[in-house]
């Protein structure tokens, strides 16, 4: 039988199991860069290196998870505050890297050109708008669990998804269902 | 209607922009970089108290002349009539269970906070 994440998270706790530590990062590992490479415009290295300071702070403070929330809105808020963090230092993030997504085309996504087109409207979001579409539409996270990760008002993580979306059909009205 | 269709459809271009990313040795950099378990230091623990409720019980035999004391006190138990002794038993069952109780739900608490 499977173990669940909280059993992973006990195991950690209790004996410091590294090795259900691993299991945890194994399984969220995807999720979690693919967050912070779409907050981050596709800079790989830099959502990489952000990732791996989001596990080892969630080692560091796994006594704060309550098991309240999923472990992985948990983990989505930890990665969450590391890419502000980045983005403060920064002051501003550099737009999207065209030339990198044009010579890496993944072979696993059906339509090329439409994910370049999807991926661009959504580089040219603000922040709040495009943090609120990543979680609640990309990651299937409620509008509640994404208030707790983004930490703001219930209501305002709906109008941010709202137009969000508004301005995504938009630019994307040419592929769009007819 | 037609706006839930839009809205199925962007979430799931949304959803297929970013398949699987494949670990490519993603969680071993992030345990190399894990500190290390405490382990040493609870072993440690562990040693000084066995070292110290050893000691006690050393002086506690040496003060009690050998254990004198011990032995007398077995032999006025011996002579205790039975119902008392089966009211001791229950007595020290009932204490050892609420004290695992207790400790239990100390635990708990600690995990969950």
């Amino acid at each position: 039988m499977e173990l669940t994440d909280a059993d992973l998270v006990t195991r950690v706790l209790v004996d410091e199991d590294q090795h259900a530590f691993a299991e945890l990062v194994r399984r969220h590992q995807s999720a979690v860069r693919g967050l912070l490479r779409q907050l981050t415009r596709t800079d790989v290295a830099l959502a990489d290196d952000l990732a791996q300071e989001t596990f080892l702070r969630a080692y560091k403070h796994i006594r704060s998870f309550r098991g309240e929330a999923r472990f992985s809105t948990w983990l989505y808020r930890i990665a969450y505050n590391c890419f502000r963090e980045e983005a403060r230092r920064r002051k501003e993030f550099v737009g999207i890297d065209e030339e990198r997504q044009q010579q890496e085309p993944d072979p696993r996504v059906r339509d090329p050109a439409l994910r370049h087109d999807l991926m661009y409207a959504l580089s040219l979001l603000p922040l709040h708008e495009r943090s609120a579409i990543l979680l609640c539409c990309q990651n299937g996270l409620s509008h509640d669990e994404a208030a707790r990760v983004l930490e703001i008002p219930i209501g305002t993580v709906k109008t941010n998804v709202l137009r969000g979306r508004e301005k995504l059909k938009r630019a994307l009205a040419a592929w769009g269902p007819n | 209607m037609e706006q839930t269709s839009q809205e199925d459809w962007l979430d799931r271009r949304l959803r297929e922009a970013t398949p699987y990313i494949d670990d490519d040795g993603f969680s071993k950099r992030v345990l190399t970089q894990l500190p290390a378990p405490r382990r040493q230091r609870r072993s440690a623990r562990v040693i000084i108290l066995m070292g110290l409720t050893m000691l006690g019980s050393i002086i506690a035999y040496i003060i009690s002349d050998g254990g004198r004391v011990v032995i007398h006190e077995l032999m006025r138990l011996a002579t205790l009539p039975m119902w008392w002794l089966l009211l001791a038993a229950l007595a020290s069952g009932v204490l050892v269970a609420v004290l695992g109780f207790a400790a239990a739900l100390s635990k708990s608490r600690e995990l969950q906070s």
